[in-house]
């Protein structure tokens, strides 16, 4: 059942707005270049799955603690982080509203920046730090 | 919050059984949604046996033979029956579509008749169709200048008529907006794959002047954005339009537009 405290002369007013005008559009964008990037990145994340398959922990050291890889690598799970919280976001508007929306996306920003944040700053600290 | 199960209230129960024709050898069976909001039951799922032999080849014409032979009370819309009016689309075999250029041999086995989904049902298969409406009005679907109006009439140029081909034939049946889970779940925010068709056919008319001012009506994360191309209406649309590009060329536009 969907919300129905939205009178029809407001459904009809062309005027009405139910949201952040201008944030929408920057979200739409925002989307569509970090899913862009996905796409680009996806062929260096393929290559380290695949170089590493089977190694032990010294080799991914190696692997990951070469800038060429790790600083990338760290630059596509920040914009992966971002990418999956505009996705989510997209999802918690549809089916929720009011404060369990903003509590759902309370949650979903707190859980991309732990992943970006410990996933980026594990590669950093391998890349600079060994 | 967006609640996924009817209430017990809304379930529709198993309804009565209506009585063969007399003597009629060909016979197709219906199950048809039921619903009488004077009175306190559930939604019932009535079941009619038509005789194909005094009946046209069209669900409208199954329908019309229900109403007219069995069953009186069955409430439905119709008028135009060759899919211009857009007031019989309702959703048969799972599928929205206009009842009127549906054939019944289009499907074998018994024929499932719903109202069109998700929508507030007046009676039968009459759904409340004022939200969808106020929507369209949302729109502005007319005409908007700044210029002094002409002596003879707003002209515009072959290839720029050519640009509302796809566009202006939509009949506004609802089929469309009806099949679109991000309308279900939010169809009094959300204008829906019909009104953004109209839109969009009103954005890019060369004779309208008003393309900003509509744009920054439609730039809202509910209006326009709930679009998540599913392409329902796409496939349900019996015109054979595409509203699903349709608003893909409105996202545009506003990438455009913040780009300038």
């Amino acid at each position: 059942m969907r919300e129905t405290v939205i009178s029809q002369a407001t459904i009809a007013n062309p005027k009405s707005h139910y949201g952040n005008a201008p944030a929408s559009t920057r979200h739409f964008i925002t989307q569509r270049v970090t899913g862009g990037f996905n796409v680009l990145f996806l062929g260096l994340l393929l290559y380290v799955v695949v170089a590493l398959a089977g190694q032990d922990r010294s080799d991914m050291v190696a692997l990951l603690g070469n800038a060429f890889v790790g600083l990338p690598l760290a630059a596509l799970i920040c914009i992966a982080a971002v990418h999956m919280r505009n996705g989510m976001r997209d999802v918690f508007e549809d089916y929720f509203a009011g404060r369990m929306y903003s509590l759902a996306m309370m949650l979903n920003t707190l859980f991309c920046l732990i992943v970006a944040l410990a996933a980026a700053g594990a590669l950093v600290k391998l890349v600079f730090w060994g | 919050m967006a609640e996924l199960t009817l209430r017990k209230a809304d379930q529709p129960q198993k309804g009565k059984t209506w009585p063969k024709p007399e003597g009629a050898t060909r016979l197709r069976e219906f199950h048809i949604y039921r619903y009488d909001p004077d009175k306190a039951d559930n939604p019932r799922i009535d079941t009619y046996f038509v005789d194909l032999d005094n009946c046209g080849p069209m669900i409208l014409d199954a329908l019309l033979y229900i109403k007219n032979r069995i069953d009186p009370t069955l409430t439905l819309r119709r008028s135009c029956r060759e899919g211009i009016c857009g007031s019989c689309s309702m959703n048969i075999n799972g599928l929205n579509t206009l009842a009127c250029t549906k054939g019944m041999d289009d499907s074998s086995g018994a024929i499932k008749i719903y109202p069109l989904p998700h929508m507030p049902v007046v009676k039968d298969l009459v759904p409340d169709l004022t939200t969808f409406y106020a929507q369209h009005r949302a729109i502005e679907p007319w005409l908007k200048t700044t210029s002094p109006t002409p002596d003879k009439e707003w002209t515009q140029s072959i290839e720029d008529r050519a640009k509302l081909d796809g566009l202006y034939e939509c009949i506004l049946c609802a089929c469309c907006s009806t099949s679109c889970p991000s309308y279900w779940w939010n169809g009094e925010k959300y204008l829906g794959p019909a009104a953004l068709l109209q839109a969009y056919r009103w954005l890019i008319d060369s004779r309208d002047e008003t393309t900003s001012e509509r744009l920054d009506n439609l730039e809202d994360p509910f209006k326009l954005y709930r679009c998540h191309t599913i392409m329902n209406c796409a496939k349900v649309c019996p015109k054979g339009l595409n509203p699903a590009k349709a608003i893909a060329q409105i996202k545009k536009m506003m990438v455009e537009r913040k780009a300038a």
